[in-house]
C-alpha cells in the first residue's frame, strides 16, 4: 500500500468512525394522498435515538451474519404486507433500536402517544376485532429473558410471536424460515442496558439512598392483608423482575409481569399505556391491593422503581455516523450472499438499504429547500455520492436476479470502496447544512409543519 | 479494512487514477471529492455527439411549449385571483403545474437558479409552493405578489429558452435525475402533499422523461442498440402504468421505486452507447 493510499482510506475511516451529531427522519405525514392517516407521528425526525447495546457485542465479539440479517429485515418494510410495506413502516418504526417509541401515535390506532391497536383495521383488516384496544409498544430489550410473548403472555415462542406479527398484525408474507430465525437471534442479542445501581440478585448496590434502600425493603416487604403477595413476588429482582406469569392487578384481565429494568425508558406503562408515570403506577397498586403507603412510602417506591429501571446512556445524539455504522452492518450480509448467490437476502438487503440511503440523501437539503442556506456544493455532493450508492446497489440486485454473481461481486467491491473511501468524508463536509445540524433540523421542521399547520388551521 | 476494498483500490486501474487526483497532504474533503469522481467517471467517452446535438435541437420547441403551458397557467391563475375566484384559481395552479413537471427535465440543469425560485419549499416567499399552501392549505386568494413573481420567473424562462445552449449531456443529466426523483418515497404525502396533486406530479416528470427521451435519445440507441432501446422505452411504460391508478395510495411504491432505479441503471448505460459521460445525479455537480 502506498503512503498515499494509506493516507486517503485513513482519513475515510477515520471519519467513518468520529460519528456526527444529530439524525432526523421523514417528514410529517400530512395531506390528503398519505397512506398512513394524516397527523401520524412516527417520531422519526427525533434527534435523540434509544441506544442499542448488543450481546454479542458487550462480551466482546461482534454481531453475526443471522444477527446482521434480522437487523436487517427489523428494518424493512419490505417483509410487512399492505399499508405498512406500502407507507415503509417496519418493525423498527415501533421498536427504534430495539426500544419502544413513546411518540408513535396513529389517529384511530392509537388512544395515547406509546400505544397501537395491533387488531384495528388499518394494516390487517382481516384481523380487525372491531374495538379500539391498543396496546403499549413494549421494548424489547433483553426479550430473551422475558417470554411469554405479547402482553398478554399468550405465546410462549418469540418465534411464533414475530411471525405471527408479520403475518396476522402487519398483512406480511410468510417470511422464510432463515429470515424468521435471524430476526428472533436478532431480537436475542438485544441486551438491557447496564445498570450500575443493581448488583447480583438485582439488589440496589453502589452509592444507594436512603429513599432508594427504604423504597427496596417496601418492595420485598408482604402486602398488609395478603402476606403471600409482594411486588417481588411477581418482578423478581434475580430474574430480570418478571415470574413469566399472567395476573390480574387491577387493569382490566390478565398480563404478563413486565421487567423493571430500564423501565425508565419505556414510558407509558401497563398493557395499555394507561400511565405516564411511576407515581401513578404506584397509586394504582395501593389504591387496588390496598397497601396502605403513606406519601413517604409512596416516593421511596418511585426512587426504588427509578434506581432498579435506569441505564447507562439511554440515548444517543444520532447522526450520519451512526447511520452509515447501521447500514455497513445490513451490508455485511451481502458479502455473504452474493457468493451464495441468495437472491432473496440480496435483493431484501437492497431495498432496505436503499431505503436507509434515500432517507440519508433527504437530511441534506436540496438546493430548492428554503429552511437552509449555504453548503450547496457539499450537499450536493453528499447527495450525489449517497445516490450513486443506491443505484451501485440497484445493479447489484440486477446483476443477482439475472445470475450474474460475479458482475454483482465486482458492483458490491465498487460499493464498498466508495463506501469506505468517500462518502464519511462528503457527509462530514457537509453537515453544518444537513438535517443533523439541530439548528438546520429545528429550522427545516418549523418550516414544514408551519405550512402544514396552515392546512389544519383553515379546516 | 475490508478485504475487498484492499483489492480493489490498490490492485485496479483505478488505484492510479485516484492518486492522480492531486497532491498529497491536501484537505480530505477534495480526497473524497476525488475519489467519487473516480468512480463517476466510469465508463465515459469522448463527446462527439453531433446527431445528439441535432436532436437536443429538436427537442428545443417541447421545451417552448412546456414551460409556455406553465405559463399560461400562471397568467389565468392571476386572471382568477383577480377575480376572486378560488375554485378557478386553483385549476389554474394545477394546469401551471402540470408544464412545470413535465420542464422539470432541464430546469435544474440549465436554470438551477430560475429552478429554486420557482419550485422552493417548504415555506418559501414565492414559486409554486408558496402558492400552493396559501390556495390550497389556507384557502387564501390573496397570492397576487408570488403569483406576479411566479409569472415573471417563468416569462423570464420562456424567454431563455430561445436561445439557451442544450446539450445532449446535460439533457440526458436531467432525464435521469428525474427518474431517480420519481422513485422517491411518497410516505408523506409528495412534493405537492398540500393540494393532493403529487400523482400529477409524478405523471407530469414520466411524460416529461418520455419525450425527451423519444425525441432526443431514442433514435441514436437503437442505432447502437435496438433492443436495450426497447428496454429503455419499456422501463418508462412501466413507470407509467404504475401511476396510472386513481391516487397515490393506490400506487405500489416499492415497486416503483425500484422501477425507477432500474431506468436510471438503464439510462446510465446508455450514455456509454450515446458516447456521452454518465449521467450525474444531482445538478450543477458535473
Amino acid at each position: 500500500m502506498t503512503v498515499r493510499g494509506s493516507w486517503i482510506v485513513a482519513v475515510a475511516l477515520g471519519f467513518l468512525v468520529m460519528g456526527f451529531h444529530g439524525r432526523v427522519g421523514a417528514f410529517p405525514v400530512d395531506g390528503d394522498q398519505t397512506t398512513l392517516p394524516a397527523t401520524t407521528e412516527l417520531n422519526e425526525d427525533a434527534l435523540d435515538k434509544p441506544r442499542e447495546v448488543f450481546r454479542s457485542e458487550a462480551v466482546g465479539g461482534g454481531k453475526s451474519y443471522l444477527v446482521n440479517l434480522g437487523n436487517l429485515a427489523f428494518s424493512s418494510s419490505g417483509i410487512l404486507g399492505g399499508v405498512a410495506r406500502q407507507a415503509g413502516v417496519s418493525c423498527s418504526t415501533c421498536h427504534v433500536n430495539g426500544a419502544s417509541n413513546a411518540k408513535f401515535f396513529i389517529p384511530k390506532m392509537s388512544t395515547r402517544p406509546g400505544n397501537f391497536d395491533t387488531t384495528g383495521p388499518l394494516f390487517n383488516p382481516k384481523a380487525d376485532n372491531f374495538v379500539l384496544d391498543p396496546i403499549r409498544i413494549p421494548s424489547l430489550r433483553g426479550a430473551r429473558y422475558l417470554a411469554p410473548y405479547g402482553h398478554d403472555g399468550r405465546m410462549a415462542s418469540l418465534r411464533d410471536f414475530v411471525r405471527n406479527v408479520i403475518v396476522n398484525e402487519f398483512s406480511g408474507p410468510e417470511p422464510s424460515p432463515g429470515v424468521l430465525d435471524a430476526i428472533v437471534a436478532y431480537i436475542h442479542d438485544i441486551d438491557f442496558l447496564p445498570n450500575p445501581n443493581l448488583g447480583p440478585g438485582g439488589r440496589l448496590t453502589g452509592q444507594i439512598s436512603d429513599a432508594e434502600r427504604r423504597g427496596e425493603a417496601l418492595f420485598l416487604k408482604p402486602f398488609p392483608h395478603d402476606p403471600a403477595q409482594s411486588c417481588a413476588g411477581c418482578h423478581v429482582p434475580s430474574a430480570a423482575f418478571v415470574d413469566h406469569q399472567q395476573h390480574d392487578v387491577g387493569s382490566g384481565g390478565l398480563f404478563k409481569t413486565p421487567t423493571l429494568r430500564n423501565a425508565d425508558f419505556n414510558v407509558p406503562y401497563f398493557h395499555d399505556g394507561r400511565f405516564d408515570s411511576y407515581d401513578q403506577v404506584v397509586a394504582h397498586f395501593d389504591r387496588v391491593f390496598d397497601l396502605g403507603l403513606s406519601t413517604q412510602d409512596r416516593r421511596d417506591l418511585v426512587a426504588y422503581l427509578t434506581a432498579v429501571g435506569d441505564g447507562v446512556q439511554p440515548y444517543e445524539h444520532d447522526g450520519a455516523g451512526a447511520v452509515l455504522k447501521e447500514i455497513n452492518d445490513f451490508t455485511t450480509v451481502l458479502g455473504t450472499a452474493i457468493p451464495a448467490n441468495d437472491r432473496e437476502v440480496i435483493a431484501l438487503a437492497v431495498d432496505t438499504i436503499g431505503s436507509e440511503l434515500r432517507e440519508l440523501t433527504e437530511r441534506y437539503p436540496d438546493r430548492k429547500n428554503t429552511s437552509v442556506s449555504g453548503g450547496q456544493q457539499e450537499r450536493g455532493l453528499a447527495r450525489l455520492a449517497l445516490k450513486e450508492l443506491v443505484l451501485t446497489l440497484r445493479r447489484i440486485d440486477m446483476a443477482a436476479a439475472e445470475g450474474r454473481v460475479s458482475d454483482a461481486t465486482f458492483e458490491y467491491k465498487n460499493y464498498r470502496y466508495l463506501m469506505v473511501a468517500a462518502v464519511p468524508t462528503l457527509l462530514a463536509g457537509a453537515e453544518p447544512w444537513s438535517l443533523f445540524n439541530p439548528t438546520v433540523h429545528d429550522a427545516h421542521y418549523a418550516a414544514l409543519r408551519q405550512v402544514l399547520q396552515t392546512r389544519h388551521t383553515a379546516r | 479494512m475490508d478485504p475487498y476494498l484492499g483489492r480493489e483500490l490498490f490492485a485496479s486501474p483505478r488505484r492510479s487514477l485516484a492518486r492522480d487526483c492531486g497532491p498529497p497532504a491536501r484537505r480530505r474533503q477534495w480526497a473524497a471529492m476525488c475519489l467519487l469522481s473516480v468512480v463517476l467517471v466510469t465508463g465515459a467517452r469522448s463527446a462527439n455527439a453531433t446527431p445528439l446535438d441535432e436532436a437536443a435541437e429538436r427537442y428545443r420547441p417541447y421545451m417552448t411549449e412546456g414551460i409556455g403551458q406553465a405559463l399560461a397557467g400562471a397568467r389565468d391563475l392571476r386572471g382568477r385571483i383577480a377575480a376572486k375566484d378560488l375554485a378557478g384559481a386553483r385549476k389554474a395552479w394545477i394546469a401551471a403545474r402540470a408544464g412545470w413537471e413535465r420542464s422539470e427535465v432541464f430546469t435544474a440543469g440549465f436554470v438551477p437558479e430560475l429552478d429554486a425560485q420557482i419550485d422552493a419549499w417548504p415555506n418559501a416567499d414565492t414559486g409554486f409552493h408558496a402558492i400552493e399552501a396559501k390556495l390550497f392549505g389556507a384557502n387564501r386568494i390573496d397570492v397576487e405578489n408570488e403569483t406576479d413573481a411566479l409569472v415573471d420567473h417563468l416569462s423570464n424562462l420562456h424567454g431563455k429558452l430561445r436561445n439557451m445552449p442544450l446539450t445532449p449531456q446535460g439533457l440526458l443529466d436531467g432525464t435521469v435525475r428525474l427518474a431517480y426523483e420519481v422513485g422517491e418515497s411518497k410516505a408523506d404525502g409528495g412534493e405537492s402533499r398540500i393540494s393532493g396533486t403529487s400523482l400529477d406530479d409524478m405523471r407530469n416528470n414520466i411524460s416529461g422523461i418520455q419525450l425527451a427521451y423519444r425525441i432526443i435519445f431514442a433514435a441514436v440507441l437503437k442505432s447502437a442498440d435496438r433492443k436495450f432501446a426497447d428496454a429503455v422505452d419499456g422501463k418508462i411504460e412501466e413507470l407509467k402504468a404504475l401511476l396510472a391508478g386513481r391516487d397515490l395510495q393506490r400506487v405500489d411504491i416499492p415497486k416503483l421505486r425500484r422501477e425507477s432505479e432500474e431506468l436510471v441503471v438503464a439510462l446510465q448505460s446508455a450514455a456509454a452507447m450515446l458516447r456521452l459521460q454518465r449521467p450525474t445525479l444531482e445538478a450543477a455537480s458535473r
